[in-house]
């Protein structure tokens, strides 16, 4: 009896080890953060090693900065992880240029890829023609508020330039902030506000066309854009209080300022929307969100700005190149597992842009948040969208639109100028071909 | 054979792998950025050579000159603030007997702490919600309410503060080595004179421990050109480039902008500057000086 039930032991320990053994590893270097890694771990790589027999999941999760540099190094050594995973199309352009990443053109052709996503996400992956990447997440700007508070005070969340000045007015009468937000431990924060300046009071297409070079910077429309954003950030303090107090102050700060009152509204990427619920959601407020106001007659319609957080692709080095296509595909193909772990980050995160119908929201994520995905696929499917910085900016003019924005605020150079070395970036990455994929406009 | 069991050989058996380590990991990248200042790479794919036009670019560099001026605002600053100090303080100490050592470990302890910790205590201490600034909102010095990381006015000098914060406490013990080197019957003659206290430190212990203070005046100067981590840490160059550093402002051009050409030439004029430091103060040892 006891040499029949080890036998039996030994066949099932040996048949997994087997079974192991034969799975081949890819590798995935992934942005590291402590809430999300364990429902990645649990949701992406394991369930996709249960899925199948052939390949092994292994996500390596490291802080990001550390990880771009590192992974950077290891692909010019002709390694690094199979899976590639980069902060946006301005690192996979570095990349493709390269000649480091893989083509996935037949791929997409043989999976269906492209009639699974979202065009213009689905554009942004593409350079010289094929598909080099796909977005990890999507996301856009938008505007929080205290709704009990607005309530409380009969304010009307602003719609336009002159409510948004005029509500701006009472809340700091009231001895609040205008917006919670702040740079500290991410200096590139200043470019969600320029965006936001840019596409709502220039208008998306004044930015399209100075994105295909059909308009300069330079253009009136962009001086007055900045000259706004500049009038509220340094004389009217409209984010934390002050140009000071906005650099002082860091996620963690600017999400306890929204929630405990110190600011009635906040001005912020969709990536937020988990920390949102967590903060603000907690407490006795009720919180909203609407599209950015429009700030001029030139951009009359609310739209949402188009972006790209994550991209994935596959290393043309890789060790496991047939074990990444796998990975991406299982991603492509279940659409409900994608949805499930992006639920649990209230759609902040792994937000792949996968086409969706109003039933596959799912009903147990944020009521606002559930608003918003309606909002957004029926707002951007009109053609309402406009373009953040981080996605549709080369790498030189996208780190100057928001390092040097810090000079103009200072008053150390005039908007004018500032535009006039930025349109001069631009037509150095349009001579290099370092300029990226922008979708058409209809 | 017999060359090599030669005991003038046995020195160079343990350089050797020391030396092997620095090829590797200083020479052969120094040369390649000595090499690369001359190309237009990305830090990947192809690499172009363009001459001097890195060059030509860097002196036209508005930031790259502010940085420059900053790196000689931040070596003025250390060769005089936390050097004064501890030299006041080092001397102060010769006279203490008892709990000489508290003293000592105290000075010292800031240099032992990473600089993410020195820089996260500054912070959060004039951080404007959590730290000082509060308190001074709360009773009405608002002046003081704002963090000096983020004024442009004071972000350099409160960042070299925090730095020079940690340092200091370096100084003193290197000093108080130099003066405890000193011959105590100086001083007994000194007393016997009637010199006062500023004078036996200006007229004894100052020349005595000059190598000591020479070579940490060679240090600061050094040190002062790659400074990097407390800027980094706590403002980031900013704001509008008012704590630009050079060596922040390359890692930038680096890891930010991807420019590793222009990167490699601030590097190389970094280089340059360091050599020439290092070479007037072999010329001054050559003259005679006692360093």
């Amino acid at each position: 009896m006891i040499r029949t039930i080890i036998s039996f032991a030994s066949v099932i320990i040996l048949s997994t080890s087997f079974s192991a053994l034969a799975k081949t590893k890819v590798t995935w270097s992934m942005e590291s953060n402590a809430d999300r890694d364990p429902i990645m771990i649990e949701k992406l790589q394991n369930a996709y090693n249960n899925s199948q027999d052939n390949h092994e999941l292994v996500i390596e999760f490291e802080d990001n900065e550390t990880r771009l540099t590192s992974m950077r190094t290891a692909m010019i050594g002709g390694m690094g992880p199979d899976i590639v995973e980069t902060p946006g199309p301005s690192y996979v352009k570095e990349y493709h240029a390269a000649g480091m990443l893989e083509n996935l053109d037949s791929y997409a052709a043989e999976f269906g890829w492209k009639d699974k996503m979202i065009p213009w996400a689905y554009s942004s992956g593409v350079f010289e023609g094929s598909l080099y990447a796909i977005p990890k997440t999507h996301e856009s700007m938008v505007m929080l508020y205290n709704k009990t508070l607005f309530e409380e005070n009969n304010w009307k969340v602003p719609t336009t330039l002159e409510e948004l000045e005029d509500v701006a007015g009472k809340i700091k009468a009231k001895g609040m902030n205008v917006f919670s937000y702040g740079s500290d431990g991410w200096q590139p924060t200043h470019e969600h506000l320029v965006g936001i300046y840019l596409n709502n009071y220039a208008g998306p297409q004044a930015v399209y066309e100075a994105i295909i070079g059909e308009r300069e910077w330079t253009d009136p429309v962009f001086v007055e854009a900045l000259e706004l954003l500049k009038k509220h950030m340094v004389d009217e303090g409209y984010w934390s209080g002050s140009l000071e107090n906005y650099y002082a102050i860091g996620w963690d700060d600017f999400h306890a300022q929204f929630a405990n009152r110190g600011a009635a509204m906040m001005t912020i990427g969709t990536w937020t929307f988990q920390a949102t619920q967590l903060g603000i959601g907690a407490s006795d407020d009720e919180w909203g969100w609407a599209p950015l106001p429009s700030l001029s007659s030139q951009s009359p319609d609310p739209n949402f700005m188009i972006a790209i957080g994550t991209t994935m692709s596959v290393n043309a080095n890789g060790k496991n190149k047939d074990g990444a296509i796998d990975v991406l595909n299982w991603i492509m193909s279940n659409k409900d597992k994608v949805l499930d772990i992006a639920k649990d980050f209230q759609f902040g995160e792994m937000v792949v842009p996968l086409t969706l119908s109003s039933s596959d929201i799912p009903t147990d994520i944020a009521p606002q948040v559930q608003d918003y995905l309606s909002e957004y696929a029926r707002i951007t499917g009109e053609g309402n969208y406009g373009y953040c910085t981080w996605t549709f900016w080369p790498a030189d003019p996208g780190v100057h639109i928001w390092k040097d924005m810090e000079v103009v605020w200072a008053g150390d150079i005039s908007v004018e100028d500032f535009l006039y070395d930025h349109q001069k970036m631009w037509d150095k990455a349009r001579k290099n071909g370092d300029t990226l994929p922008v979708p058409l406009r209809n | 054979m017999k060359i090599f069991s030669n005991k003038n050989f046995v020195a160079w058996y343990f350089v050797l792998p020391v030396a092997f380590i620095h090829l590797f990991v200083i020479g052969i990248p120094s040369l390649a950025s000595l090499a690369l200042c001359l190309t237009d790479w990305r830090g990947l794919g192809e690499i172009n050579y363009i001459g001097f036009e890195n060059f030509i670019e860097l002196f036209d560099d508005r930031y790259l000159k502010k940085a420059i001026i900053n790196n000689v605002i931040w070596t003025i600053a250390f060769l005089t603030v936390p050097v004064g100090i501890a030299l006041t303080c080092a001397y102060l100490l010769t006279g203490i007997k008892r709990g000489q050592m508290f003293f000592r470990l105290a000075f010292f302890f800031p240099y032992m702490l990473a600089s993410v910790i020195n820089c996260q205590i500054w912070k959060y201490l004039f951080h404007p919600i959590h730290g000082l600034g509060g308190f001074f909102e709360r009773i009405g010095w608002d002046f003081l309410a704002v963090s000096p990381f983020t004024m442009k006015s004071t972000s350099l000098f409160a960042v070299a503060f925090v730095d020079g914060w940690h340092f200091w406490g370096f100084l003193v013990v290197i000093y108080l080595t130099g003066m405890y080197q000193v011959d105590n019957h100086l001083y007994e003659a000194a007393d016997i004179e009637g010199a006062t206290k500023f004078q036996k430190f200006r007229y004894i212990t100052l020349p005595m421990i000059r190598p000591v203070f020479v070579f940490s005046i060679m240090i600061i100067i050094i040190w002062s050109v790659p400074v990097f981590d407390y800027v980094y840490i706590l403002t980031g160059g900013g704001p509008a480039y008012s704590s630009e550093v050079i060596a922040n402002y390359m890692y930038s051009q680096a890891f930010e902008r991807f420019d590793v050409g222009y990167s490699s030439a601030i590097g190389t004029l970094m280089f340059f500057y360091v050599m020439i430091i290092v070479a007037l103060f072999g010329l001054f040892r050559k003259a005679g000086w006692d360093i």
